[in-house]
């Protein structure tokens, strides 16, 4: 099997001193000493041709008296396998060392377990706070020693934006509050004329403790907050936790649950792609079509809530299952509705096509590039936008996605050729994001059906999951409309989440617009922002 | 062209809401908010209730042998109606707006808001021309929320309940803004700036809370990172209880608001 071959390659370059295990069926967890652990992770990513997923970093003192370390890679081509590599440090040491060297992306990571754990990346050149905002030292809200409800007065807010200078060199500082309906971030930009030199993102205004509540909450209610870790998120993450103890307790849920997640999953998807489309004609000043999209958004917020109870779709998740049995009713409603949006929906998009006046301003507006794309390691539609072809639900495929006919692309050898050539020609303007949206929503239609056809009828929707022993641990993953999430949860004492690690696809993304912007003129800011479809709430947790 | 063509939302047809009874039909699984059958009281197992709750939203008094639920933490996830169905039922209807805290707590199913849309916005209107003589500005403040009350605010600019008709209108600075619409627990992070942009907001002003968050913390609570309910940074005129609220029960509660600066005003 292939899983050993990984296990003999990692053991040639490495020695006897590094252990593999596979655990949860496509878990490959490795185990290495704080000093290898880097070379491990730059062998996995480069000669494994894996991206790295998340960095997790927990308090296991109580445990072990280590401080404990994973670094999740994915395989994203053809073969459905996650690469964790694990390592520890003493309870006592105050430092781990850095994997920006190799990898630029888990800069973020390190900066966010500075501020949590009190943990400092050695070597790393960016070790500003991220999380917690005017915050004094000595206090970590995920060291298991500090209570949740500890109030910390607030420090001096020193932080340090990088300074751009020169000649006609200004700057702009925008946010949190922001001019429109949005949640809040600051955008601190440098302009030299209208033209946007450098922009830097400061985040994390709405940091609401999400990782530590969750460990003080019953496991069901953990699931309800993960609804809320981004309201327009909720199927997603939801789905991506309860498949995490799913996964632990070894339960395999009902058909019928599966498929209902995977329902709701892309009707999720095309309320929100179909918000974010508006967004965009709103922003390049086409009222027209706006006002078209949204009439769409609301059509489908209403479906939403002949389905699940929720406009957006909270309440669909349980452990082990779902919570709504979708009736025969229902079924008929869902495949009417979906259908005629979609009908619709065709013929806005077909005027939009042919409106030049909009196509312009979003051709060759907020480009990025292949390289950059990949050295942050970006996901979802964003990545799709410049030809990586990266989606969870293909790559990992969860729910009922595996009895799902995705890619239908690699049907013949021509197919392949043909879509490997589209690929290559996406050039990662807000134009292909735009494109690859409107598409997705005619796609999710065309699941949901696929899905309803099979639907079983005569199902339990949820199975029993029982009580799990303490700290086995598993990753939870599920593609949102933004892009991947990854979740990770260990189990701890009497039923509850000793750790619940959140990773959604903004976390990865948010980075991308500091170089999308680069060269556009401030009035598209709106307009990039929009194409790329960032959640704030998903991102600062 | 066919006939399903002349239905078309490109067409030139009027899709926003007209007749007061078409917005009364709110689908009957929509869980708009928790109600109490009092007459179920005694069988009730308080201690499991509140244990279920993720909000502790319920509050029994043993003398009185009365039950309350506080709709300003409540997050109609359903759990307690699972747990005890004949004592506790979920309905369509949402929990109307207050103008203090207390008016968020229950204990009777009193029927309110049960009005449309389309006539909550008209008696705005009128209110809003006597109080002001012109629309009625609001800046929108997301401290901390998590999208969702959001996405139901932004749903208030869309053809469908096109708030503008109402002499209504979002404006892009405080400064410009007689009402401050609030949503979010407040996070630690957002204090600074929800307060900065109280401040900003010429007098007299106005601040709606949006949502279980902003009215209580909602499922956030108050812990390093959430403050536990926007009024413990600024006063606060209205709560809007709701997770999220809908676009109905928002509009009722701008109405509430526009109705206690109507009150404040014949009484001087």
């Amino acid at each position: 099997m292939e899983l050993s071959e990984y296990g003999l390659d990692i053991a040639a370059k490495f020695g006897e001193d590094v252990k593999t295990e596979l655990i949860n069926g496509n878990e490959i967890h490795i185990f290495a000493d704080a000093d290898n652990i880097i070379e491990l992770c730059h062998f996995i990513h480069s000669n494994l041709g894996c991206r790295l997923l998340s960095v997790i970093c927990n308090d296991e003192r109580q445990i072990s008296g280590m401080f404990v370390f994973r670094y999740v890679f994915g395989k994203e081509s053809g073969e459905d396998v996650f690469f964790v590599a694990t390592s520890s440090i003493d309870g006592k040491d105050i430092c781990f060392p850095t994997l920006t060297r190799y990898i630029p992306s888990a800069s973020l990571y390190e900066r966010e377990i500075k501020d949590m754990f009190g943990l400092i990346p050695k070597g790393s050149s960016d070790q500003r706070p991220l999380l917690l905002h005017s915050w004094p030292e000595g206090n970590y809200p995920l060291r298991k020693d500090f209570d949740i409800k500890t109030k910390v007065q607030k420090s001096k807010d020193e932080y340090q934006f990088l300074k751009v200078a020169g000649d006609g060199v200004c700057e702009i500082p925008v946010g949190p509050v922001h001019a429109g309906i949005i949640e809040p971030g600051h955008f601190r930009f440098s302009t030299l004329g209208e033209s946007i030199i450098n922009l830097e993102t400061r985040l994390f205004y709405t940091h609401k403790g999400v990782e530590k509540l969750a460990e003080q909450m019953p496991m069901e209610d953990v699931v309800l907050l993960s609804e809320r870790i981004a309201g327009d998120e909720s199927v997603a993450n939801s789905t991506a936790l309860c498949q995490a103890i799913e996964k632990i307790a070894k339960a395999k849920i009902p058909t019928k649950a599966a498929q209902t997640r995977t329902i709701c999953a892309e009707m999720e998807r095309i309320y929100n792609h179909l918000g974010t489309l508006a967004g965009l004609s709103t922003d390049a000043g086409f009222a027209f079509g706006a006002a078209r999209l949204n009439i769409l958004k609301e059509m489908m917020m209403n479906l939403n809530e002949k389905t699940s109870g929720s406009r957006l779709l909270f309440g669909v998740n349980r452990i082990g299952g779902v919570k709504i049995d979708l009736t025969d009713a229902n079924k008929k409603m869902i495949i009417s509705e979906t259908e005629s949006l979609g009908n619709e929906f065709y013929k806005v998009f077909e005027f939009l096509r042919k409106k030049s006046s909009f196509i312009d301003r979003l051709k060759n507006t907020g480009t990025i590039t292949k390289e950059d794309a990949a050295g942050f390691g970006i996901v979802g539609v964003a990545a799709r936008s410049v030809g990586i072809d990266v989606d969870t639900r293909k790559d990992h495929p969860y729910a009922n996605y595996p009895s799902l006919h995705l890619d239908k692309h690699h049907d013949t050898p021509y197919h392949k050729m043909k879509y490997e050539v589209e690929l290559q020609k996406r050039n990662g303007d807000a134009l292909s994001r735009f494109v690859l949206r409107a598409e997705e929503i005619q796609n999710s239609i065309m699941l949901i059906h696929q899905t309803l056809r099979d639907l079983e009828n005569e199902q339990p929707i949820w199975c029993d999951v029982g009580p799990l022993e303490p700290h086995l641990h598993a990753l939870g993953y599920s593609e949102s409309h933004r892009g991947q999430t990854m979740h990770w949860v260990m189990i701890g004492k009497n039923n509850s989440i000793y750790r619940y690690k959140i990773r959604t696809a903004s976390f990865c993304n948010w980075k991308i617009i500091e170089q999308a912007v680069l060269n556009d003129i401030v009035a598209d800011f709106p307009l990039v922002n929009k194409s790329l479809d960032l959640s704030y709430s998903g991102n600062d947790l | 062209m066919t006939n399903s063509d002349k239905n078309s939302i490109m067409d030139d047809k009027i899709v926003t809401v007209q007749n007061p009874t078409d917005m009364t039909g709110v689908s009957s699984g929509y869980r708009g908010k928790v109600v109490i059958a009092h007459d179920k009281v005694s069988e009730i197992d308080f201690e499991n209730l509140d244990k279920t709750c993720p909000t502790h939203s319920f509050d029994f008094d043993k003398k009185s042998q009365a039950l309350s639920v506080d709709h300003g933490k409540c997050i109609t996830c359903d759990k307690c109606r699972v747990l005890s169905p004949t004592l506790i039922k979920i309905k369509s209807n949402f929990a109307p707006a207050s103008k203090n805290k207390a008016g968020l707590v229950e204990s009777f199913d009193v029927g309110t808001a049960e009005r449309s849309y389309d006539e909550l916005g008209k008696e705005l209107k009128e209110k809003i021309h006597n109080l002001y003589g012109r629309s009625l500005a609001i800046r929108e403040v997301d401290a901390g929320s998590c999208n969702g009350c959001e996405v139901e605010i932004t749903a208030l600019n869309n053809p469908i309940y096109d708030i503008e008709r109402f002499g209504i209108h979002f404006v892009a600075s405080p400064r410009h803004a007689d009402l401050l619409l609030v949503t979010g627990p407040s996070s630690r992070n957002m204090e600074i700036a929800l307060k900065r942009t109280y401040d900003a907001t010429p007098n007299p002003k106005l601040v709606v809370a949006v949502g279980a968050c902003a009215c209580s913390g909602g499922i956030f609570g108050d812990t390093y990172a959430t403050t536990g309910g926007i009024d413990r940074i600024v006063p606060v005129d209205v709560y809007i209880p709701g997770c999220p609220p809908r676009p109905q029960a928002l509009i009722y509660g701008i109405l509430l608001a526009i109705d206690k600066k109507l009150a404040a005003k014949s009484n001087l």
